[in-house]
């Protein structure tokens, strides 16, 4: 889903970039706020983590690549979308900068299309889910599948619009991929989620009323 | 991907000019020349400016006195999947052509047309150029200085605190992870062994990856309440020295700069 540079225009690359700022801003504000001093470590592996999961690459024909997100298991386990955007901007800086996977002028793009809807579809489908189904599995495992599965078309969009790579084929190769990729997510994050629960439930803020969480 | 920070780290830990020279020149220059290599437009003008940039890029690896073998091996690790993805331009018609020729017809109605295959080599030039000035810098500088000097250039202290934990964690994260993959490989397991029961496997692989996740936590806050106990904490960053480039430093930054604004006019002139 790393969209590299040349694979959209500078002008479309700083639009995205602009836009990404005001999320990036917004995070900034959520880890003043919130990120204390206890919570750097949990902060800091959910980034390496993530930065593990997505290292699993795969070609996608008609669009980019094809690995698997982690904006819903971070913006699930820290409470708040905007963690998610603080998160996956860490991983993409580090991923873009030292290992040429995602490009600069393109970050912004990849911002939003991984932190930005990743955390925000994940973080609500879960909390909507969990009113709905009461259900902590179905909820996790469904916010982590959409969370990979729709930022994987606002990438082919994103990339439609740069003039690289058709529209109908690009969301069919993307959605497809990222559909097949999201269940491997949805599987991930439950256990990452139930583990965390079981071990160390004290790291864990759930995005949830007490009593619909652990108890459902 | 974690196996090759352990790679990039032992680059970066040689001597040269290039090693010494300050982070913040080294991540300019780089940006500038991905800047420079994506602004100029899908045509063939590009060829001009990537071939000016690369020589630059040439001239700099040969400066530090890093093996052209340490630079095939990085290409080696990302280029399958972006040639695949490049490769696949030669069958896509898109805006940047008014007309499209056939040069070969293939089973299925798919076609080659030869102002793809144009547009697949300019996009795998640009970004030949731009990841090639990634790889350099990355084997060029440490992890570390890498963060001290996007601080210096202005990145937020709160990215710059939680990138620096990032950073050891993912060295941690690495040595976890090696731990556990002997661990499951002394024990014969491997998730793809289609003679272990599906549930057995599914179970292992959730085991394994719960465990390398809380394992990392807990090695991670040990190694944070370490680091609390010795003075470091959230507002650390401002130990940062504000320290100015030497002439030499802006000199090298100032033909550098002088190098990717020459190449993208020289290529606009050429066309």
């Amino acid at each position: 889903m790393h969209i590299p540079d040349s694979f959209m225009p500078l002008t479309q690359g700083l639009v995205y970039w602009a836009i990404a700022l005001v999320f990036i801003g917004l995070s900034l504000r959520w880890a003043r706020k919130d990120m204390s001093e206890d919570r750097i470590p949990i902060v800091a592996v959910l980034a390496a983590g993530i930065f593990a999961l997505q290292s699993f690459n795969l070609p996608v024909s008609m669009g980019t690549s094809g690995h698997l997100v982690g904006g819903a298991l971070a913006a699930i386990v820290l409470g708040s979308p905007f963690a998610a955007v603080f998160i996956l901007t860490l991983v993409l800086i580090v991923q873009g900068v030292i290992f040429g996977d995602g490009g600069i002028t393109t970050m912004g793009a990849n911002i939003i299309n991984m932190g930005v809807i990743g955390g925000f579809v994940g973080f609500y489908s879960f909390k909507g889910l969990m009113r709905a189904t009461g259900n902590m599995n179905i909820a996790c495992f469904s916010a982590a599948w959409l969370a990979c599965f729709i930022p994987a078309l606002a990438a082919a969009v994103e990339m439609f619009l740069a003039g690289t790579f058709p529209l109908r084929e690009g969301l069919i190769a993307m959605g497809v991929y990222h559909a097949l990729i999201g269940i491997i997510e949805g599987f991930v994050t439950v256990v990452a989620i139930r583990l965390i629960m079981t071990a160390r439930p004290d790291i864990m803020k759930l995005a949830v009323p007490a009593g619909q969480g652990v108890g459902a | 991907m974690i196996e090759d920070l352990f790679f990039l780290e032992k680059q970066a830990y040689r001597d040269s000019f290039l090693h010494r020279l300050d982070t913040r020149v080294k991540i300019l220059v780089s940006f500038a020349v991905i800047i420079a290599i994506v602004a100029v437009p899908y045509s063939p003008v590009v060829y001009i400016a990537a071939g000016i940039l690369f020589l630059f890029f040439l001239a700099l690896w040969a400066i530090s006195r890093i093996s052209p073998v340490v630079y095939l091996k990085r290409l080696l690790a990302i280029v399958p999947v972006w040639g695949l993805i490049i490769l696949f331009q030669i069958f896509i018609k898109n805006r940047y052509f008014t007309e499209y020729h056939v040069i070969a017809l293939l089973p299925l109605g798919v076609s080659i047309y030869a102002e793809s295959i144009q547009f697949a080599c300019i996009l795998g030039v640009k970004f030949l150029v731009s990841i090639s000035f990634i790889i350099l810098l990355s084997v060029t500088t440490k992890t570390q200085d890498l963060l001290q000097g996007a601080s210096r250039l202005g990145l937020p202290a709160e990215f710059a605190l939680a990138l620096a934990m990032m950073i050891r964690y993912l060295f941690v994260f690495g040595y976890i992870y090696r731990k556990v993959n002997e661990a499951l490989a002394t024990r014969c397991f491997h998730p793809l062994d289609w003679r272990l029961p599906y549930r057995y496997r599914i179970r292992q692989l959730g085991y394994a990856i719960g465990t390398l996740f809380l394992r990392s936590y807990e090695q991670g806050e040990r190694v944070y309440t370490s680091m609390c106990c010795r003075g470091y904490g959230k507002h650390s960053h401002l130990v940062f020295d504000k320290r100015p480039l030497s002439a030499g430093e802006w000199a090298f930054l100032s033909v550098s700069l002088s190098i990717t604004l020459g190449a993208v006019i020289i290529a606009f002139l050429m066309a």
